[in-house]
């Protein structure tokens, strides 16, 4: 029963409320403003709040390599790959929730969205940046799929076996995740370093690894690659995913893969065939912490990728001068680079509290 | 689950760990007893306790030790409290709590560099606030050394406040309905209600959302270095500071960025041993 409050104080409830949002998100209207103005709006000494003329000029010099481009037909393809995806994946959501076979729906959604990547940059000519957005891309993409296959595996050995080792490992785990960046990328650079004289000097380098790596390369190294950056991110987000997984893994009960086990499968096949279909929100939650982890990531980068960057570093690269071009394209590469993660919280919303108060209930 | 099946099913991640961070943790230590330059990568020369009586008699590490500190003291308590604060308004918000937990959650899961630049933009020459402020105080406004620590304090908070506020939302959403209504009928105000029954019943939660709150305001970077940049030193954090010795161009010294990375650790673990022993302790009992 819950007693109904006087509408004065929902009132003020929801006055509290919006002075909050504005908190939050004036930062992000702000930039957003900046990216669409031009320069001399920007540099005017009284802030031009409304009225001012509009462009994506921003948007296009730290994108497309042509000035001429109308950017309405780059918005056009951009709303309506956004759309199909959309559509796709409602209709996805829809099948599931009549327990048909939903996959081939959100697989789909996947396949457009690949699909407009490679299609973007043979309509429109662009710059490097779009390849550190592709970079962006297969790093995340790349760091999710291994570090959630590896992760799900020893969540779920740690989840139930009752041996001392198991906790010695959760508690060791606990201890790195606390630990910074800094007292692992120095290693990882020096690392990587002898490892590349290595593979130069012994000629095992000159084998070709697609996709992780620029195709057609000639000699495999790994500082300055995706494949580093992957190996790197895998390594620091381990802790957190066993620990999420065994939290989410605990409360399944054991006669469930026991059923599966008498029925002659094996633990493995069990927990495939039984465990992980019912665990989707648990693998979307953990999944959603480690694609953001891998997008945000900044310092590894850095330093790891002296060239080959990803977005977060192509955009403070920007910030270092004071001219009001690059503050304008400094915007316009904010924006872009938040639009997804808005996205990310609109339709994920659900799963990312649920992810964020899992370790927590656990205490 | 017997013996062989769980390592078959732990291995792999064991295996990532122990090569990729026990053993760069290793190399951390035994990189920080050498001397090692980022020019000269091929010849480290073993040179005992030298980088770390370097570090420790360096006024700018001392300094960044204190911003440090500064920051965990000042960040952590207003964000939790602040949190807390909006996980009750928001708990209290009936219909359209989604969208403002939407609008809530932005600036904790964007990404860090960005969310530092967007904020630095409206107080830099010509943002919306740096305006504002000139306006109001009739002097000109600009990010500087006189105030770069406390706008780095103010976004830092406006950064990692959602993480309190939605993990005590979980925690107020479980609160058993009928202990609202007791208080309630005992005639509880919103204050009593607030300090003998929500309070407590958030206590672990408490605990946790401190530990995981301090741990990340130390070893910050990322927020702090757009703001700073190589400028601005006395408001360098340990991790700055850290990143700014091992990699400055063409005199970056590894062995000492390891030291510090070694100094930091050990910080690290002073307030995380007690943390982990209890954890330990819960792990072992909860298993039988």
């Amino acid at each position: 029963m819950l007693n109904k409050r006087h509408p004065l104080t929902m009132a003020g409830i929801h006055a509290t409320m919006l002075v909050l949002v504005a908190w939050s998100v004036l930062p992000f209207l702000w930039t957003f403003q900046t990216s669409i103005k031009f320069t001399r709006d920007v540099a005017a000494k009284i802030p031009v709040l409304w009225g001012y003329e509009t462009t994506a000029n921003a948007y296009n010099s730290f994108w497309l390599d042509d000035d001429e481009i109308n950017m309405w037909a780059v918005l056009a393809f951009i709303v309506g790959v956004g759309a199909v995806a959309s559509l796709l994946g409602i209709a996805g959501r829809r099948v599931s929730k009549r327990g048909g076979r939903s996959w081939l729906w959100f697989a789909a959604v996947i396949a457009v969205l690949g699909l407009a990547v490679w299609l973007f940059p043979r309509l429109w000519e662009t710059e490097t940046e779009y390849e550190f957005l592709v970079n962006s891309i297969v790093v995340t993409v790349l760091t999710m799929i291994i570090s959630l296959t590896i992760g799900m595996l020893a969540g779920y050995g740690l989840a139930r076996y009752t041996g001392i080792s198991g906790v010695v490992i959760l508690i060791v785990a606990l201890g790195f995740r606390a630990l910074p960046r800094t007292a692992f990328v120095l290693p990882y650079f020096f690392g990587a370093k002898e490892v590349d004289d290595w593979l130069v000097s012994s000629g095992v380098g000159t084998w070709d690894f697609p996709l992780i790596d620029f195709p057609f390369i000639d000699q495999l190294t790994l500082l300055d690659t995706r494949l580093v950056l992957v190996m790197a991110l895998v390594a620091v987000n381990q802790p957190f995913t066993i620990w999420m997984f065994r939290t989410f893994f605990i409360e399944v009960p054991k006669e469930l893969e026991e059923a599966a086990m008498i029925d002659g499968a094996s633990r493995l096949s069990a927990f495939f065939r039984v465990i992980v279909p019912i665990m989707w929100p648990a693998i979307i939650a953990t999944g959603l912490f480690t694609l953001l982890l891998a997008y945000n990531e900044y310092l590894f980068v850095r330093v790891l990728a002296p060239t080959n960057w990803t977005l977060p570093v192509a955009i403070v690269s920007l910030t270092g001068g004071e001219s009001s071009r690059t503050i304008t394209e400094a915007a316009a590469a904010s924006v872009s680079i938040t639009l997804p993660i808005v996205v990310v919280i609109i339709l994920f919303q659900k799963h990312l509290v649920k992810g964020l108060s899992a370790g927590a209930v656990k205490g | 689950m017997n013996r062989r099946t769980f390592w078959g099913f732990t291995l792999p991640s064991v295996v990532i760990m122990l090569v990729l961070m026990v053993f760069p943790l290793i190399t951390t230590i035994w990189l920080g007893f050498h001397r090692l330059l980022i020019r000269d990568l091929n010849n480290p020369s073993w040179i005992g306790f030298a980088n770390y009586q370097d570090v420790l008699t360096d006024p700018e590490f001392w300094s960044a030790f204190r911003f440090t500190m500064l920051f965990v003291v000042v960040t952590v308590p207003i964000q939790m409290i602040f949190g807390l604060g909006v996980a009750l308004v928001l708990d209290a918000v009936g219909r359209g709590r989604s969208i403002y937990m939407a609008a809530l959650l932005l600036p904790f899961i964007v990404t860090p560099v960005v969310g530092s630049l967007v904020f630095k933009d409206l107080f830099e020459r010509g943002g919306l606030l740096s305006w504002l402020i000139e306006v109001v105080t009739d002097n000109p406004f600009a990010v500087e050394a006189s105030n770069v620590k406390w706008l780095i304090l103010i976004q830092s908070i406006w950064h990692v406040m959602p993480f309190a506020m939605i993990t005590f939302f979980a925690g107020l959403q479980s609160l058993p309905e009928e202990r609202m209504e007791a208080s309630a009928i005992d005639g509880a105000g919103f204050w009593r209600n607030l300090w003998h029954v929500k309070i407590p019943h958030l206590r672990s939660l408490i605990t946790f959302v401190g530990m995981i709150s301090v741990m990340d305001a130390y070893r910050v970077y990322d927020s702090v270095f757009v703001w700073t940049g190589s400028r601005f030193t006395e408001a360098h954090t340990l991790q700055v500071y850290n990143v700014r010795v091992a990699t400055a161009f063409d005199i970056g010294r590894l062995g000492k960025g390891n030291a510090i990375a070694v100094i930091t650790v050990l910080g690290i673990f002073v307030v995380l041993i007690p943390f982990l022993w209890r954890s330990y302790k819960e792990q072992v009992s909860e298993r039988l």
